[in-house]
This record gives structure tokens, C-alpha cells and sequence, in this order.
């Protein structure tokens, strides 16, 4: 059994009061609760706040390019299936620059957890607006306020074939380690959205703004029905924050899928020498 | 000596390219060689598809300038590729669908009326060229049955009996009517046992004798069949190949898998490996391993998709920003393709970078026969070499969050050692940011250049212990002319010299596979002995030319470039050989 030292790292350099803080505690805590050891799981990190937290969370990790944390987190899982494998990362990393990624990923039905965190800002570069910004969100890169509407990381990954969709705020660690435990406990492709308010660049989507408008699912939610996640991953549109698993179905993932990969892991197999069964064909 | 060259040229879309092949192969079974090249244009249905094939007794990998049997299934083979025809040529054709000139030797065969007559698709053409040529070539008509049956097998009885009648058709056409133009090319002879493979099928098969087990690729010409051979193969092998959703995906999946341990490769063109370009550095700054195919065309950007050209040679050099060790091979036949693909996975593993493989439309295209036995030699000569991978680590275990392995630890080759993730009590990050030792974050001066030290120095150790000098034909010594060449043009600079040879002018030819880097010593001492250095591209800058001047400080005056989309021919650079002797000589 881990103890919370042994996923820890250097010391975050997150500012104070930061989101970032209660998601890295969450996401070591939901390790801990799941058995896990810094041996036994892959991480990889996106490029942004929330990305530094490679030097904070001991894991078998990628510290990864800006955007392409899931197909870093796809390949790991190619070679080794048996290995949980998370992918931290923010909301212009995912849904910006590695958009195209989420996407694909989800119709994979990929077998990894995306935890984003999601501010609206670019809190690295300090403080541009993010694919999450609501329109209108003045930033130095928009300075007189984004004309692009917002993302819809909900809605956007349940039509792209995600098996599993949760949103969690950052200021609730302990529903954001149940749905990070249950997001890594689900086979197939699961992502979490963590509403997270940045202190510094972010003065709207503070957590005032978060605590007025989040509200937890109850429990008569039908989490399986597509229909209605749809609907309800749109109540965002409105400023309305469901909390909890927005959706969930079984689906074989796409290493279930692969029949090459019944026996063992890729990483484990043995090498295969029976050429003649490929010289064969160009004779 | 049997050497001729059939070509077979229809319209896009009516089953040109899989005719090809299968002559291709009725040649290597009937024991001769083959080279073949296939000049389609970028569509599915309409424009001009042709396909050409030059057989002969000895190991052959050019082409020749003319034609001995054109089987035209349109007008436009014949207008396209009469001027390659000579007086003894034959040509194949249809009167009842167009003419051709009266002082041509023809060989009429009614595909339209025999299409008619047996129901046949008009795609069934084909069946029915191929039958006439086995039949006009002396070969034997039972091969070709048998490999149809081959080819349809899974399609059942029937299927293969309906094709045989068209086959049949053909055959008999010639049996008839041209008994006395028999030609007895192909008549079937013992030879060993050959694989007919294009440069991309050497590829996916050095992949696979050297164990990889992650492919990923996006589909662009003409590296895509890579991804297709290998899709075929995957559950076989027991490999996985991924076509992701655009190139960056494809790189950094195998980047993941990579870092998971298993070996792992990519393929692209020029364009597609332009997308990857970024996460090249990556693999450059966290050591990951990454075996890398480009399959170069002419560019820039979309530039003439179906044709060749050695372009990208100075882009995949230098490419990826920043300063990182990477290796560049370009293999000049199959044979060096099968080869240097095995080595470039056991490179990637020993240096911890990325590893090149360079090829061509040409090379990747166009097929080559090789002989099994080749095959079965290097088989039992390569080793599977992953260098300093740990599998049972000696190293303390981590204890309350605090690492004991170095992944980047400094070392005198600059080569540090990689546990495998998921390797129980340990732990360590791949890191994209400048990193100490251990893998975590800095940005203070001495690990900084302690790390950009370690990388740079795997080259030299690369120099060192597996860096191959080129190979060197003819001898330079006795020869007043030495070509300077890399990659696919080797079988064309081969067949050069012969040609010069037959003229009365010996020359050598510098042949280099081994691209990037080079050893600067070795390779001055080449090409500072008293001699015409001739540079031959198919590019426009020359740009080879440009790595060895900025390598070596030597640089090669003339050259002969070809950037038109098309491979240079030995009659090309003969021509200019001998015109380049006769300036000199009217001068003196």
C-alpha cells in the first residue's frame, strides 16, 4: 500500500490558492485508494500549469509536448495494456491545440483517463483566453473579448464516442477523487473535466463564480441513456455546472478489440520469428 | 542473355498495377529477375496508369530505355511510349478499338470481342493481356494459372475458373495467330527461390525481422502501403499498427509505446513528416527511441504525388528544433532496405534517438527481386541489439518518493540506461523540459550543458562504433571520372558504369547509405584524390552535394541533377559523360 510520500514529488509551484493544488491532491489520493504504486501506473503530462505537476506526481511519466498527451497516453497503453495509464492535462492542451486528439481518442474508446483542467485561461503564458473562455472573455490575446464561443468539453466528448464523461470541481477534492477513481476503474476511453479557477488570470470563473453555479447529479440521473447526457452536458452552455459521471456505457475498448493482444501485453510478448510466413507472400 | 522489357499502360482505375505485380512474378518463378516501375497519376479513375517490367537472367534493378513488348489497352499507351519502341518491338493492341501505324509490328488480340464472348468485366482486360503475354514470351501457361488460383483462392472455384478462361483466351490467341512470332523470353528456367518486393514491402519486412511491434502511420503515397502490409500482417506477428488521425498523433503514439519498451516506428512523405517534426525533437531531448520512414515525392507541399524525387534530404537532416543527435540511412535496393531497416532499430535502441530511414517513390514503388536466400542469410545474422535497456535493475529501489535511477545519468557515450516502465520499485519521467540526471525539470546552466553534452556525445560513439563508410564500386585509382551518389539511384549508377565500361571509360562510384552523420576524415580522404567528381541527384539543389561541402569542406563541381519527377537513367548520365569527354577534347 502507497502512502501519499510516495507519489510525491518536489514541492508545487503553483500560485497559492490555485485549483491546480486540490487536483494534484485528488489525483494522488484516488491512486492511493486504488492500490496503486509510482511503479505501477503511466502518466503523461500535457504543456501548461497543470503539466508541471510531472515534477510533483512520481510516476512512470512523459512529460509530454503542448497538445499531444493522449496519443503519448494511446501508445503506452498499445505497448502495455495492463498498465493504467492518465493523461493530465489543461483545457487549451486538449481541447486547443491537441483538440483534434480528444476526438480520435474517443472514438478509440482508448482505454486511458484525461483529467483536464479546465480555467478558461492560458495561466502559463500568463493568461490568454482558452477554448473554454466564455465568448465575450477579455484576455491580452483578446483584448476586447473572445469572439469564439466556448467549447463544449461535455457534449463534444460524448458525440465522439467517450464511454465515460465526468465533471468535477476543483474545490470539491473529495468528489473530484471519486470521479477520478471511477474514471480510472472504467474500461475505455474516460475523461474528467475539473472546472478549476485560476487566482491569477482568471476573474470571472472564480470559485464564488463555480460555488453558485455547480450542482451534483442525483442519484435517480440515468448515466447510460446518451440522449440525456447530451442534454444535460449542454446545461454548461448556460452557465449551469453538473457535477458527477454525465455518462457511462460498456463498450469493448480498443485493446479488448485487438486479437493480438488476448495472450499478453505487446511489452511482454516474445519476438516473432517465423518469416517464412511473410516471405511467403512475394514468391 | 535474356533482357527485355514488357510494359502494360490502361487507363487509372482498370487493374494496371495488380497485372504488374503478377508479371512481375510469373518472371521470378519462370527463374529470371525483375525491376519494375509503375507511373500513375494521382486518381482513382481516369489518366494514364503504367506499369513496366524489365526481366532479365542476371540481378537487375534499372530500367531500359526501350521497350520490347507494349501491351496497350488504350490509345494513349501506344502515343505515350512509342518513342521507346525500337524496330523489333512488339505491340499488342486491339484493332477494333483504335489503330495504330502501319510499320509497327503488331500483335492484334480482340480484347473487346473475347470480353464479349465470356461475359467479362472490362477490368478482365488484363486477365486476357497477360494470358497473350505468357503466350508471345514463350512462358508457360500453367504458372499463370497457378498463381491466379493463388491470387483468387479465397473467392472460391468458381471464381478461379472464370478468370482462367480469359487467361486461356489470351494464350490461345497467340497460339493461333502468331505461332511463328513466339519469342521465348520466358521460357522457364531453374533459378532460386526470389521475392518480387517494392522498397516499402523491404521495409515492413526488415521491421518485422527486427521485432517492431508499433506501427503508426497516416496514410500518404508513397509510403502507404507500409501501412498496409503491416495492417495485413499485425495479427500474425503479433504487432499493432495504428493509423492515427493525422501525423502528429502517429508520432507521438509510437513515442508512447516507444517509452513503453517495445520498438516502435513511424512512416510518412515529406509532408507528413514535416507535421511530425516537433515531436522528432521530443524523442531528440527524452532519449526515446523512434525508427522514422519517409518515403520522399516531389514537393514542395503537395507538389507531384505519384512521382520521385530525393528532395527532403537536407529537411530531414536538420529537422526538429534545437540541438539533438539523430541518425540518417538511405538505403540504395532492397537488399540495403531490409538491412539498414533492421540496423535503424537496433541504432534507435543503442543511441536512444531517432533513426531515419530515407526512400524514394522510386525505391519504395518500384519492385525488385531479391533472392530468398538473402532473406534466410540475414535472418540468421542479425541480432536484436537494444543496448542499454535494463531489464532486472541492480539500482536501489525509490523509498518514500525519492528516485535512485538516473535516466539521463551522464556517462562517458553518452548513452544512459532505460527501465522499462511499469518496472517494480522504480519510477522516472521522460521529460520534454531540459531535465537533471533523475528526469525532473531544471533550467540552471550546468545540467543544462552536462545533458546537451551527454546527447551530442552518442554521436560520437555512433561514428565510432557503427557509422559504415559508403561502399565504393570500381576503382577509383584507375578511374578518371568517380560518380558521387546516395540512396535509390545506386542501381542507376551501376548500370552507368557498366554502360561507360562498354564505351571505354572506367569509372568508380561512391555510394552512400550511411547519410548522417559522417566521418569527416574518412570521407575528405574519398573525395580529395585528383579525379572528376560528378554528383548525381534527383533533386535541384544538389543538396547532398551541400551536406558534403558543409561536412567535409569539399565541394563537388558537376553535377547531374533531375528534378523533373522522373528517376535519372543510365543513358542520361552516360550521355553526359561522353558529351563532358568530347568538350575536353575539342578543347584540346
Amino acid at each position: 500500500m502507497s502512502i501519499i510520500q510516495d507519489f510525491s514529488g518536489y514541492n508545487p509551484t503553483w500560485c497559492p490558492g490555485c485549483g491546480d493544488w486540490g487536483i494534484g491532491v485528488a489525483i494522488k489520493q484516488a491512486l492511493i485508494q486504488l492500490g496503486l504504486s509510482p511503479s505501477s501506473v503511466a502518466a503523461v503530462f500535457g504543456i501548461g500549469c497543470s503539466g508541471n505537476m510531472n515534477d510533483f506526481l512520481n510516476a512512470y511519466a512523459i512529460h509530454s509536448l503542448h497538445g499531444r498527451a493522449l496519443p503519448n497516453a494511446i501508445g503506452i497503453k498499445l505497448a502495455n495494456h495492463r498498465i493504467p495509464v492518465i493523461a493530465i492535462v489543461g483545457d487549451g492542451d486538449c481541447y486547443g491545440e491537441g483538440g483534434n486528439h480528444l476526438i480520435h481518442a474517443c472514438r478509440g474508446n482508448h482505454d486511458i483517463t484525461v483529467i483536464v483542467h479546465d480555467n478558461g485561461v492560458y495561466g502559463l503564458t500568463t493568461g490568454q483566453s482558452a477554448p473554454t473562455a466564455q465568448k465575450g472573455f477579455k484576455s491580452k490575446s483578446t483584448p476586447t473579448g473572445i469572439l469564439e464561443t466556448p467549447i463544449n468539453p461535455l457534449a463534444l466528448s460524448i458525440t465522439s464516442g467517450a464511454t465515460f464523461v465526468a465533471q468535477s470541481f476543483a474545490g470539491d477534492a473529495l468528489h473530484s477523487i471519486a470521479m477520478i477513481k471511477a474514471g480510472i476503474e472504467h474500461k475505455g476511453f474516460s475523461i474528467i473535466n475539473i472546472l478549476q479557477p485560476c487566482v491569477t488570470f482568471n476573474k470571472i470563473n472564480t470559485y464564488q463564480y463555480y460555488l453558485q453555479r455547480v450542482y451534483k447529479l442525483d442519484e435517480n440521473y440515468k448515466k447510460d441513456d446518451f440522449k440525456t447526457a447530451v442534454q444535460k452536458s449542454l446545461e454548461i452552455n448556460e452557465e449551469k455546472f453538473p457535477l458527477g459521471i454525465i455518462y457511462q456505457v460498456e463498450k469493448p475498448s480498443y485493446t479488448d478489440q485487438l486479437p493480438q493482444l488476448r495472450e499478453g501485453t505487446l511489452v511482454d510478448k516474445k519476438r516473432f520469428t517465423d518469416f517464412d510466413k511473410i516471405t511467403k507472400l512475394f514468391i | 542473355m535474356t533482357d527485355f522489357t514488357w510494359l502494360i499502360g490502361g487507363e487509372a482505375g482498370f487493374g494496371i498495377m495488380t497485372t504488374g505485380v503478377v508479371f512481375s512474378k510469373i518472371a521470378t518463378r519462370s527463374g529470371y529477375h525483375i525491376f519494375d516501375y509503375v507511373e500513375y497519376p494521382s486518381l482513382i479513375r481516369g489518366g494514364h496508369n503504367a506499369y513496366e517490367v524489365h526481366i532479365s537472367e542476371a540481378p537487375v534493378s534499372y530500367l531500359s530505355p526501350t521497350i520490347d513488348i507494349l501491351v496497350c489497352l488504350n490509345k494513349e499507351t501506344y502515343e505515350k511510349h512509342k518513342n521507346r519502341l525500337t524496330s523489333s518491338s512488339l505491340v499488342v493492341l486491339d484493332q477494333d478499338e483504335f489503330e495504330i501505324g502501319e510499320d509497327i509490328k503488331k500483335i492484334i488480340i480482340p480484347f473487346k470481342k473475347i470480353l464479349v464472348s465470356l461475359k467479362g468485366q472490362p477490368i478482365m482486360k488484363n486477365t486476357i493481356a497477360l494470358g497473350a503475354s505468357i503466350g508471345i514470351l514463350g512462358g508457360d501457361i500453367n504458372e499463370l494459372i497457378k498463381l491466379i488460383s493463388e491470387q483468387f483462392v479465397k473467392k472460391g472455384e468458381e471464381v478461379i475458373n472464370f478468370n482462367k478462361q480469359f487467361v486461356q483466351a489470351g494464350f490461345d490467341e497467340i497460339k493461333k495467330n502468331y505461332s511463328d512470332k513466339i519469342l521465348n523470353y520466358l521460357v522457364k528456367k531453374p533459378g532460386e527461390a526470389k521475392l518480387v518486393l517494392t522498397g516499402n514491402d523491404a521495409f515492413a519486412l526488415g521491421s518485422v525481422m527486427a521485432d517492431c511491434r508499433v506501427y503508426s502511420a497516416y496514410p500518404m503515397t508513397p509510403s502507404s502501403t507500409v501501412l498496409t502490409d503491416l495492417a495485413a500482417w499485425q495479427e500474425k506477428v503479433g504487432m499493432v499498427t495504428r493509423h492515427a488521425e493525422d501525423e502528429i498523433s502517429v508520432i507521438n503514439t509510437a513515442i508512447g509505446s516507444s517509452y513503453a519498451g517495445v520498438r516502435s516506428a513511424v512512416g510518412s512523405s515529406g509532408g507528413g513528416f514535416a507535421l511530425m517534426v516537433e515531436s522528432l525533437s521530443f524523442t531528440g531531448i527524452t532519449e526515446i527511441p523512434m525508427v522514422v520512414f519517409i518515403a520522399q515525392r516531389p514537393g514542395p507541399a503537395t507538389g507531384m504525388p505519384t512521382w520521385t524525387e530525393q528532395g527532403d534530404l537536407l529537411f530531414s537532416v536538420f529537422s526538429g528544433h534545437g540541438e539533438f543527435p539523430k541518425i540518417v540511412l538511405a538505403p540504395g535496393d532492397n537488399e540495403e532496405m531490409i538491412e539498414l531497416t533492421a540496423k535503424a532499430y537496433n541504432l534507435a535502441d543503442i543511441y536512444q534517438l531517432p533513426v531515419i530511414v530515407m526512400s524514394d517513390m522510386y525505391l519504395s514503388e518500384s519492385h525488385k527481386s531479391i533472392t530468398k536466400k538473402f532473406v534466410d542469410e540475414f535472418v540468421v545474422r542479425y541480432k536484436v541489439n537494444r543496448g542499454k535497456l535494463v531489464k532486472n535493475p541492480s539500482f536501489a529501489k525509490a523509498s518514500e518518493g525519492k528516485l535512485n535511477y538516473l535516466r539521463y545519468k551522464v556517462t562517458k557515450d553518452g548513452i544512459s540506461p532505460r527501465l522499462i516502465p511499469g518496472t517494480s520499485g522504480h519510477f522516472y519521467q521522460a521529460n520534454s523540459y531540459e531535465h537533471v540526471e533523475d528526469g525532473h525539470t531544471t533550467e540552471e546552466a550546468q545540467p543544462r550543458i552536462d545533458q546537451v553534452n551527454k546527447r551530442a556525445k552518442k554521436w560520437a560513439t555512433y561514428l565510432k562504433n557503427d557509422f559504415s563508410l559508403p561502399m565504393v564500386y570500381g576503382d577509383i585509382k584507375n578511374s578518371e571520372t568517380v560518380f558521387v551518389s546516395w540512396g535509390s539511384t545506386k542501381g542507376i549508377v551501376l548500370q552507368a558504369q557498366k554502360l561507360l565500361k562498354t564505351k571505354g571509360t572506367d569509372s568508380a562510384f561512391i555510394h552512400f547509405n550511411h547519410i548522417y552523420p559522417l566521418d569527416k576524415e574518412k570521407i575528405t580522404e574519398l573525395l580529395n584524390q585528383n579525379k572528376k567528381y560528378i554528383l548525381i541527384e534527383n533533386n535541384s539543389w544538389g543538396q547532398f552535394g551541400k551536406l558534403l561541402t558543409m561536412e567535409t569542406g569539399v565541394e563537388i563541381k558537376e553535377r547531374i541533377l533531375r528534378y523533373d519527377g522522373r528517376p535519372i537513367t543510365a543513358e542520361e548520365i552516360v550521355g553526359k559523360i561522353l558529351n563532358i569527354k568530347s568538350q575536353i577534347t575539342n578543347k584540346s
